[in-house]
Order: C-alpha cells, then structure tokens, then sequence
C-alpha cells in the first residue's frame, strides 16, 4: 500500500520516547480551527515543559480527512496557488479540486502554515500524519483521542438561514412526491 | 629620532582579542580583522539581550504556566485573574517552575481558586 510507506516514512529520525500519540478526528471539523489546534499540539505548547529552541511536540494522527469541512464559499472559492519559477506559470487547483485529488494536503497545508516559520517547521511537520479514511497503521501504539475546546457557533445569517429553510422544505416536497409515486405504484 | 621597534605589542593586543572570539565560526575566530568586527558585534549583542533576556524568559514563563493551566481546564488569563484577585502575587518564574516540578501542587492551586471563583 503506497500510504503505508508514506505513513511510515521518516520515523526513524524522530525521538520518539516519552511522546504521546494524540488522534484528531476531522469529521465535522472546521478546517482552520482544527488545524490551529494540531499546531499547538505539534509544537509542544500544551506541555509545561515547552521550550522553544526544542521540538518536543506529540506525534499527530490525523483521521477521516476527507470529511473536513470549511464555512461559507470556500469549497468552490477557496485556492492554492503556487508558481513554478517560470514566467507565467502561477498554477492554481480550489480546495473543492484538492479534495478530489488529495485531501490530507489541505490539513497539511493548513497546519504546515500555521507552525512558526524556523528551523523547527519541517521536524514538526513530519511528526504529523494524516490519512483520509478511518483506517492508520498505527493501531499497535498507545493512541490518545484529542478532544476538541468548546466552542461558541455563531448564529446563522438571516438570508443563509432563510435559504437552508427553503432548501430543507424543497428536500421535504420532492420526499413527498416520491413517496406518493411509489404508493401510486403499489 | 632613534628607531623604535613595536615589538610585540600588536601581537598581544591582537591574542587578547582573538582569545575572546575563540569559538566562533571559520575565519572569525582565526584572522584577527575578521574577528575584530565579530568582537565588536558580540560585545553589541551582549549589551542589547541583558535586556532582552528578562523579556524572553518572561515570556517563557507565561508560556509554560499557559500550558499547564490549560491543561487544568483554566486559560493563563484567567489564573491570574484569580490570583491577582486574592492578592496573592506569586511571580511568573515561580509558577512556571512550580507547574514543572510540582504539578501537583500547581493543580492544587489551580482548583482552590477556581472553585473559590466559581462558588464566590
């Protein structure tokens, strides 16, 4: 299985006693605050024992990364953009284009950019591994699952709110309709 | 005017100098011109971070009690809301060292004045 060696890959390089193991689940997660919480835990800062010149973050295993979810327009609006060093190349991919291709890179991007930019940055970032479904090859490790701050959702908009109620009563006619056509057929 | 050899005083004044960037890296701790100007930034940055010191450590400090008050279910802000409140002035090196040797005794703490705080 090609993620398994990706999963597997450089841990060696990582001194791995006396760190612990936190599982972030994304489902139904919203993609910065997750991210801003996994990078605390990479860095290390909720350990008293925090020092700044040293890497001793936990090792983080992120789940079911294709149910991450994101506010507003970003699905369709949101971009990556990157240019290759070439006149004229700025290419450009939307997250709703990443996610087909290959989810784990938004959680990784975001928590990439969120970790201090020094010398630090990439031993921090390869403590983090993500995976898009449920299943990680680090079941035999003793797994601690991190539970999520209580958070304060903002009350809906008036017009988003009024266009969720027109969707969910479209949703429960065209129910209607259906159930009515098939006890028409019976 | 009778000719006066320098003799060996340069050679002294540059050892001194370079017995003081010993250390340092490639041609700055070897080449005396080098290391002259590498003297000269060292004595800069030992002046400014006397200061800095104080700022980073501060800081360090708030950092770990942070940490370890979060990790007791109170944010940093909140403690020392608490604390300053009973006017009880614990300064921050205390009780960052407090959280690291003695977490126990931090969380003591921790819990007598949130639930002191909360039952007020």
């Amino acid at each position: 299985m090609a993620n398994l060696k990706r999963a597997l890959a450089g841990i060696n390089r990582i001194n791995l006693e006396g760190l612990r193991w936190r599982v972030f689940d994304c489902k139904g997660q919203v993609l910065g605050r997750l991210a801003s919480q996994i990078s605390v835990v990479l860095q290390g800062k909720d350990k008293p024992t925090y020092a700044p010149y040293r890497d001793d973050g936990d090792m983080c295993i992120v789940i079911n990364a294709k149910d991450i979810c994101v506010t507003g327009k970003k699905l369709t609006d949101k971009v990556y953009r990157w240019h290759t060093g070439y006149v004229g190349h700025l290419k450009e991919r939307t997250l709703k284009d990443q996610m087909a291709k290959d989810p784990t890179e938004v959680i990784r991007k975001a928590v990439f950019r969120m970790l201090p930019k020094n010398k630090l940055q990439d031993d921090r970032d390869r403590k983090l591994r993500i995976f898009g479904g449920s299943e990680h090859p680090f079941t035999d490790r003793p797994l601690e699952g991190f539970v999520m701050p209580p958070r304060k959702v903002r009350e809906m908009r008036p017009r988003v709110r009024r266009a969720m109620i027109r969707a969910q009563k479209k949703a429960e006619q065209s129910d209607a309709i259906k159930q009515a056509i098939k006890d028409k057929k019976n | 005017m009778t000719r006066v050899k320098r003799g060996y005083i340069a050679r002294k004044r540059r050892k001194q100098i370079l017995a003081f960037v010993s250390g340092s890296r490639g041609a700055h701790s070897k080449l005396f011109r080098t290391a002259n100007q590498r003297k000269a930034r060292a004595l800069v940055s030992v002046h400014r971070d006397r200061g800095k010191r104080k700022r980073d450590l501060r800081r360090l400090w708030i950092t770990r009690i942070n940490a370890a008050a979060r990790a007791n279910g109170v944010s940093y802000n909140r403690f020392i809301q608490y604390l300053y409140k009973r006017q009880l002035l614990p300064n921050r090196k205390t009780l960052a060292q407090i959280a690291v040797l003695d977490s126990n005794c931090f969380s003591t703490i921790l819990k007598t004045l949130s639930y002191d705080e909360i039952n007020r």
